[in-house]
């Protein structure tokens, strides 16, 4: 399903914006797994009498699932927004900028979520928009250069 | 010349978007060195203006303890093992007792925190220049290298010590221990948690007590942690008979309750041997069965009764507001979701400026999604309400006040400590994250710079 390399004649620019609107689902998956992991780390030392309450720093996993949330994610999310405009794909900048919009809700949600825990039950739905989005970028990306090779670009 | 347009627009557009996010990001740099004296926005509270000046006048550096002979001396020498910290090799480190009205000398020698350390005395109002913040009142002590406190136990209660310098990781490694004022005798119940393991004075599950059948114990519990933890007593009724070293007025016996002990905190639990101190965590001292925690917590807002203060908080010269929220922006540079007070990020936050002899009214509110233990140095303040309900029973003074999420406390004091104090956040963590503001009096400035020679990092 994934494929890294251009089609002949896809140009560079267009690759990045197809191969970082890629990383994104994938990001989306490793914040899944870890997150799962994280919270049976701590059923675990729960049963080896850990004090679990405001002191409770969270373990690598927590530490892993906030570090790419918080800045691998929407970084990603701001290049492919930059990207976009230098990448001709019909209706990219569009959802670069749709996958930018609902990553920021994500980080959103997920500090709303503290207070509200009921708001951080969205925080779980919404990972699968911030992935659905994201392939959909990507996707028309593949299809501009299946559809329309992108003319070798004009120095003037 | 259409593919230059096209490159020309879509390289404004990038600019568009990255130009704002870049200026934020410049425009949150702090300097490597400063004058926390200096940062933020002098806050006048509706009172009269005030001179709030960055050198010259009283100097931090002068308001020091008194001279002459200590009535009880003590050496704490500071050590780290990898990530704990100790002091004369135990942590928590030896307690302190002094009867009220005795000068305490405390020589603090620095054998091994690469990092540096001083010490703070949480809860006791002593001069400023004794109050141990590194890059404030003093600078932190190197390795190698020693400073000497000198302050009089002015207020008999329980207090504790613990570093001020990157405390946030020398007080979670175990930099402190605790000070009690004319309360000899009274066992010390000094709550920390160690790599996930609730503790008490350093031994995880049951600590005996000493005590005969029927006598009166009067255990001072102390919260070293980070977070809230909830306190009561197995087997007796107990009294809470004090909190963050002031006395409660004619307070009732209490069963089925637990009460809540902000981090920072203190309360003072008084009942009949045989009985159990039950502090989470299955860690407790005394002896007899253990009890389920109670669900409800004991309010101190209507605990104990009522009885006049020592002074009038409807004459308030000034009045602030401290408004603790979140937002999403750049603290120094770092991206991340930051604490706001007043709804701005550190460095702008507001220098609330008094003079001696105000009294100063303070609406400490959170609606940043955790609760915060506010700790405000120098000054001991009474409760007057909770989200607009007055205080009906004993007069509630604190040091360090549980703000849940969502609660809106008001506060009273009187300016009667001159310098410059940090009120805070006691949660150490949420401190690098920018929840610091601090109380300057009128015409005092700091010698001292955070960052510097001395490495100086208060938080």
């Amino acid at each position: 399903m994934l494929k890294w390399s251009g089609s002949k004649g896809e140009s560079p620019v267009r690759t990045t914006y197809r191969v970082i609107a890629m990383l994104i689902p994938i990001g989306v998956a490793v914040q899944v797994i870890v997150i799962a992991g994280a919270w049976f780390l701590v059923l675990n030392d729960l049963d080896s009498g850990t004090v679990l309450d405001n002191n409770t720093v969270g373990n690598w996993a927590h530490a892993a699932h906030a570090q790419i949330g918080a800045i691998v994610i929407p970084l990603l999310a701001l290049a492919l927004l930059i990207v976009s405009f230098f990448a001709k794909v019909p209706g990219g900048v569009k959802w670069a900028a749709i996958t930018f919009g609902v990553v920021i809700l994500q980080v959103f949600l997920a500090f709303v979520g503290f207070a509200a825990p009921l708001v951080g039950l969205l925080h779980g739905a919404n990972a699968l928009a911030v992935a659905a989005v994201a392939e959909v970028a990507a996707g028309k990306a593949k299809k501009a250069s299946v559809t329309a090779p992108a003319q070798p670009a004009v120095v003037s | 010349m259409r593919t230059g347009v096209r490159a020309a627009i879509a390289s404004v557009a990038a600019l568009a978007v990255l130009g704002p996010i870049g200026w934020f990001w410049y425009d949150s740099l702090v300097p490597g060195t400063y004058d926390m004296a200096a940062m933020g926005y002098a806050d006048f509270g509706g009172g009269p203006a005030v001179d709030h000046r960055h050198t010259g006048g009283l100097s931090v550096a002068d308001l020091r303890g008194p001279s002459g002979p200590a009535d009880v001396r003590v050496t704490l020498t500071a050590r780290r093992d990898g990530s704990r910290y100790t002091l004369n090799g135990s942590s928590p480190g030896p307690e302190i007792r002094a009867e009220q009205g005795q000068l305490i000398e405390v020589t603090l020698v620095n054998e091994s925190v690469p990092d540096g350390v001083t010490l703070h005395w949480h809860g006791l109002d002593v001069p400023n220049g004794e109050d141990g913040v590194a890059g404030l009142t003093q600078d932190a002590v190197a390795t190698g290298g020693t400073h000497v406190y000198r302050f009089v136990a002015s207020d008999a209660g329980t207090y504790w010590y613990h570093s001020h310098q990157v405390s946030h990781e020398q007080v979670r490694g175990g930099l402190f221990g605790a000070l009690v004022i004319s309360g000899a005798g009274d066992p010390v119940v000094a709550v920390h948690t160690y790599d996930g393991r609730r503790t008490i004075n350093g031994k995880p599950g049951i600590t005996p007590l000493d005590a005969a059948p029927g006598s009166t114990v009067r255990a001072r519990v102390i919260n070293t942690d980070a977070g809230p933890i909830r306190v009561w007593v197995s087997g007796p009724a107990y009294r809470v008979v004090a909190v963050d070293g002031r006395d409660l007025h004619d307070p009732a016996p209490v069963t089925g309750k637990a009460v809540l002990v902000t981090a920072g905190g203190r309360v003072d639990l008084e009942f009949p041997a045989p009985g159990r101190v039950e502090v989470g965590g299955n860690a407790a001292i005394g002896s007899g069965e253990t009890s389920a925690e109670p669900r409800e917590l004991l309010d101190l807002l209507a605990y104990g009764k009522s009885t006049p203060l020592t002074f009038d908080p409807a004459r308030a010269t000034r009045v602030f507001d401290y408004r603790i929220g979140r937002r999403i922006g750049f603290l120094d540079g770092v991206p991340g979701l930051w604490w706001t007070v007043n709804g701005k990020l550190f460095p702008d936050v507001p220098m609330f400026m008094v003079r001696t002899g105000d009294v100063v009214r303070m609406t400490v509110s959170n609606s940043s999604g955790e609760v915060h233990p506010m700790h405000l140095h120098g000054h001991h303040a009474v409760v007057l309400s909770r989200n607009g309900q007055p205080s009906t029973g004993s007069p509630w003074w604190i040091d360090s006040l549980d703000v849940a999420d969502g609660d809106s406390y008001e506060i009273a004091f009187v300016a009667d400590n001159p310098g410059i104090w940090a009120d805070h956040c006691h949660n150490l963590e949420h401190v690098p994250e920018g929840l610091v503001a601090h109380l300057a009096y009128e015409g005092v400035s700091t010698p001292y710079r955070v960052g510097g020679d001395a490495a100086n990092v208060p938080e």
